[in-house]
């Protein structure tokens, strides 16, 4: 089985090779203040939107202009910019991760994943809040 | 209490039902293992009849299980709670079937369906084979039962039954205090993910589910020979259903690439999202233990290989259902499965374990009985090349499931890493050059004969074909305007490379079945499904290659007149916001937002956007309309928009359309008041972005002007308006007395957000009343996509398919 080995280990070699190369692509997660502290890198930030400070997006003045304040679950808040459309549910989102890099005082973002209440069918608090509420419906 | 209007006796039958498939189970695994194991054949035989009574009581409780869900879904029943979150009275008929995917219930429910029916079919097939082979089976079904049956043992739930009621789910909730619940408050359910309706999400789970559920008979098969230690006997009747895994887990894969390239608006059919490497993963598996089975088959080698590569398969079906069902992927993906909590998750890394164990130690007791050819194989032989290419896709396949299961290593060691900037672009570029070598493997393996093969044959043999490739793809290259730079000339010389490889590829399959089969289809099926694998590749690379945004925006606003600095030339950005009836250039096409649908079925919004080709030769063959859609799904705040793309398909080419916002003009406060000025025939008036000319005034009353019935006096003015980048439109807003009751008639000029209208009128003067509001304008914000030759990637898929069963066709009769 030489060849086959040597073919194997070449194969093989290549894959780690692969996977070594990644590093500079593995990126964490990040709160607002880590994430401060890294300015310039890119990174994950866990956070929900803060809905005491208006979303700012007018496709008529730009279509790819969206900015909103995210806060984080220790407190800390940013303003975050998004050059694309506005997400749809981004309202009605309880978390959203934020891909993308903080720039000065500003987390200048690549990409959105929101998670919506909607998308939780299958968790049983969610459930119980989209409940229809007796004391309210019967009046 | 006594609740009004329940129907409790489906819901009853249905739980018995899914008790007895477990029992059936249960008990026809514990048959199907004594049988295997008796060394006596009387005994043998008896149990083995046992087995088959119970797995056929199985395969039909768990039909019956199936027909019951489907009735309360189908009936409305929303006291269950399958029923309550995943359907609702307005759902169209053919989307019932969805709501059964849609929850994690029904789709263990189709699970079991299918390695139900496959298991009936084993029976019949089998042979020799049927007992080990069923026990397997038969196990893996009382995995997948009981993940249905909801009963606790001691303070742990074991398992979730789709036959739960509301009231029993949510005690606390204040509705069910009240007697009539039913009937005052949970009149409708939550209804199916928008997404899911779509006839694709009809068609593909079926499929995909048939794909996971067809990859435990080669492993049965598997641990089969491990088991009555015969190492080498499972592969030949494994071998038809080996093939019959690859071609539906493909089939049922690219299926879902379709739904997503036609309904998700992430542009395109593959985005290297989780719950899409997840199911790779085990066909890569399978496909790569098909060719080391076929290797052994003919040769004796690599039976070691199969044992790693078809178990790995299953083993990994069920890995790629933990990562997809128990929400462990959470914040990596857009895919919503979630988790049901942590019960299931150690349900299924129980069933995980118990699998991944059971191989294992079969194999490492077997080891050193398992065959094996010390004399190692020829660089000249057709085995050495299949067993290279499988070790290959073994690789890919572990690259891509490392990166997958990133977000399952940060819980278990509490770390916190993630695929950065670029996700497309870390599985690409290692993909590119499997791609190479996998289809220059697949291009000239075939040439090579078992054991050995003299250069001569295979350079007589290749020699055409290869000439036909230079020129075909030295054309495709030089003129096809494959320049994607994105990533550099390192990244583009890949793509031409890998382009050229699969072309070769294509063509030597082809070139295989005419000159070498002479022809012969029925004994082909292996070069019909490499020239579609291969034609796959070519359209891969050619559509993402050249995909192209049409909506881009280098201003960052399509509005003239209005400039914004944020869009660069060299980072375009996608968005484009059309305003009702005004022509905006988007690349080389002319779009118009025309119309939208004011019938709002199901809360949805059908809008009309025309295409004009900007290549003035093609006169009015360049003209199409194209029809995305959107649903307004009901949020905290009004309305939602959740769009769906509309398409206009070419056989050349795609064009892809989505709504990413829409101004409901019903969800608009008007703020804006009129400015009102006294004018004259010839007078101007200038407003925020341009000016009004009154060019005529016409005025008229009864006394003078018989023709007016209607009203006693009439004032009709007509204006032009030019906008400052020079555009004009025109208006003719009107005022009317009747009894000396006023009464206007407004007009409006939506690209310059005015209404205009008369507030009074005196014989030749009118009081013009102007107003800017946002209100007046209809708009949408849109994205755009081409997607070049995205048919040779779906003719790929078919031609590998019927390859596949081609193939099984031939083995089955031999």
């Amino acid at each position: 089985m030489k060849k086959l080995q040597i073919a194997a280990l070449v194969v093989i070699a290549g894959a780690i090779a692969g996977l070594l190369t990644l590093t500079k692509d593995i990126t964490t997660y990040d709160s607002i203040a880590s994430a401060r502290k890294k300015e310039g890198r890119y990174v994950h930030l866990i956070a929900r939107l803060d809905k005491s400070i208006p979303v700012v997006y007018d496709p008529i003045k730009d279509p790819n202009y969206l900015s909103f304040q995210a806060i984080d679950s220790l407190g800390a808040t940013t303003k975050v910019i998004y050059h694309n459309a506005k997400p749809a549910e981004l309202e009605h989102s309880d978390r959203v991760v934020l891909k993308g890099q903080m720039n000065g005082q500003v987390f200048e973002c690549k990409e959105i994943l929101l998670k919506c209440p909607s998308k939780y069918k299958d968790d049983p608090t969610q459930q119980l809040k989209n409940l229809p509420n007796a004391v309210s419906s019967s009046n | 209490m006594q609740y009004e209007g329940e129907h409790l006796l489906i819901g009853q039958i249905g739980h018995f039902l899914v008790l007895l498939s477990l029992v059936s189970a249960i008990v026809a695994s514990i048959s199907f293992y004594k049988s295997t194991q008796s060394k006596e054949l009387q005994q043998a035989q008896n149990w083995l009849k046992l087995g088959r009574i119970s797995f056929w009581m199985q395969a039909l409780t768990v039909i019956a299980v199936f027909v019951t869900l489907y009735l309360v879904i189908y009936n409305h029943y929303f006291e269950y709670k399958y029923a309550h979150q995943h359907s609702k009275r307005s759902l169209d008929i053919q989307y019932l079937m969805s709501c059964f995917w849609e929850g994690q219930e029904g789709s263990f429910m189709l699970w079991a369906f299918w390695q139900g029916m496959l298991g009936l079919v084993l029976m019949r097939t089998a042979r020799e084979w049927e007992a080990p082979v069923m026990g397997v089976i038969s196990l893996a079904q009382v995995f997948l039962c009981s993940f249905l049956v909801g009963i606790y043992f001691f303070d742990i739930r074991i398992g979730t039954s789709p036959f739960v009621l509301m009231r029993n789910e949510f005690p606390d909730a204040p509705i069910f205090k009240d007697p009539s619940y039913l009937l005052k408050y949970l009149t409708d359910g939550n209804g199916l993910n928008i997404l899911l309706q779509n006839y694709w999400m009809v068609i593909h789970p079926p499929i995909l589910f048939l794909g996971f559920a067809s990859a435990i008979v080669p492993f049965a098969f598997a641990i089969a020979g491990l088991w009555k230690k015969d190492f080498g006997g499972w592969v030949k009747p494994a071998l038809p259903w080996t093939l019959f895994c690859g071609g539906i887990l493909g089939l049922g894969i690219m299926m879902g690439a379709a739904w997503a390239y036609e309904s998700l608006t992430f542009g395109g059919y593959w985005a290297w999202d989780p719950v899409e490497n997840a199911s790779m993963v085990p066909w890569l598996l399978t496909v790569a233990g098909l060719h080391t089975m076929l290797v052994y088959k003919s040769t004796g080698y690599s039976l070691k290989a199969s044992f790693v590569f078809i178990p790995l398969g299953y083993l990994l079906v069920l890995y790629s259902t933990f990562l997809t069902r128990t929400g462990v992927l959470g914040d990596t993906s857009v895919h919503s499965f979630t988790g049901e909590g942590n019960s299931l998750y150690w349900h299924l890394l129980f069933m995980i374990l118990t699998f991944s164990i059971i191989t294992i130690v079969l194999y490492f007791v077997n080891r050193k009985a398992i065959p094996e050819i010390k004399k190692e194989e020829s660089m000249n032989s057709r085995e050495f090349w299949m067993f290279v290419g499988s070790l290959l896709f073994f690789v890919a396949a572990s690259y891509i499931i490392i990166l997958t299961s990133l977000a399952f290593a940060n819980k278990l060691f509490g770390t916190q890493w993630a695929i950065g900037q670029d996700v497309e672009f870390v599985y690409n570029r290692v993909m590119i050059l499997v791609t190479i070598v996998i289809a220059l493997l697949s291009a000239i393996t075939q040439y090579y004969k078992y054991k050995d093969t003299t250069r001569k044959y295979i350079w007589s043999n290749l020699f055409i074909p290869t000439v036909i490739t230079l020129v075909i793809a030295g054309l495709i290259s030089f003129f096809g305007n494959i320049d994607y730079d994105k990533y550099g000339i390192g990244f583009l010389v890949a793509i031409h490379v890998a382009l050229w490889a699969a072309i070769y590829s294509t063509i030597t399959n082809a070139f295989y079945i005419f000159k070498v089969m002479k022809g012969n289809l029925k004994a082909a099926g292996a070069s019909i499904s490499h020239v579609g694998f291969a034609l796959m590749l070519v359209g891969i690379l050619i559509s993402s290659a050249k995909k192209e945004l049409v909506s881009i925006n280098r201003t960052g606003i399509a509005i003239p007149g209005l400039k914004d600095v944020k869009g660069k030339d060299e980072n375009p950005l996608e968005n484009i916001t059309l305003i009702q009836g005004v022509p905006t250039e988007m690349g080389r096409y002319t779009v118009t937002y025309e119309a939208d649908s004011a019938v709002k079925k199901n809360d949805r919004v059908f809008f009309k956007i025309s295409f004009v080709s900007n290549d003035s030769t093609q006169g009015n063959k360049g003209k199409f309309y194209v029809y995305p859609n959107a649903f307004l799904v009901k949020g905290e705040k009004g309305m939602n928009l959740s769009s769906n793309p509309g398409a206009q398909h070419y056989l050349t080419h795609d064009i892809f359309v989505y709504i990413t916002s829409w101004l409901n003009p019903d969800n608009i406060k008007d703020t804006a008041s009129f400015q009102r000025y006294w004018v004259n025939k010839g007078d101007t008036v200038f407003y925020s972005k341009g000016y009004i000319v009154v060019d005529n005034i016409l005025y008229a009353n009864k006394h003078d002007n018989k023709d007016l019935p209607v009203v006693d006096s009439a004032w009709v003015s007509d204006l032009k308006i030019v906008s400052n980048d020079g555009r004009g439109y025109t208006a003719q807003p009107a005022y009317f007395v009747t009894n000396n009751q006023p009464s206007v008639k407004i007009d409006t000029v939506f690209t310059q957000n005015l209404l205009l209208t008369i507030g009074n009128a005196k014989e030749d003067k009118i009081e013009l009343g102007i107003k800017e509001s946002d209100a007046v304008m209809r708009y949408i914000t849109l994205k755009a996509y081409l997607f070049p030759y995205i048919n040779v990637l779906w003719i790929g898929v078919i031609l590998m398919v019927i390859g596949f069963g081609v193939s099984i066709f031939k083995r089955i009769k031999r």
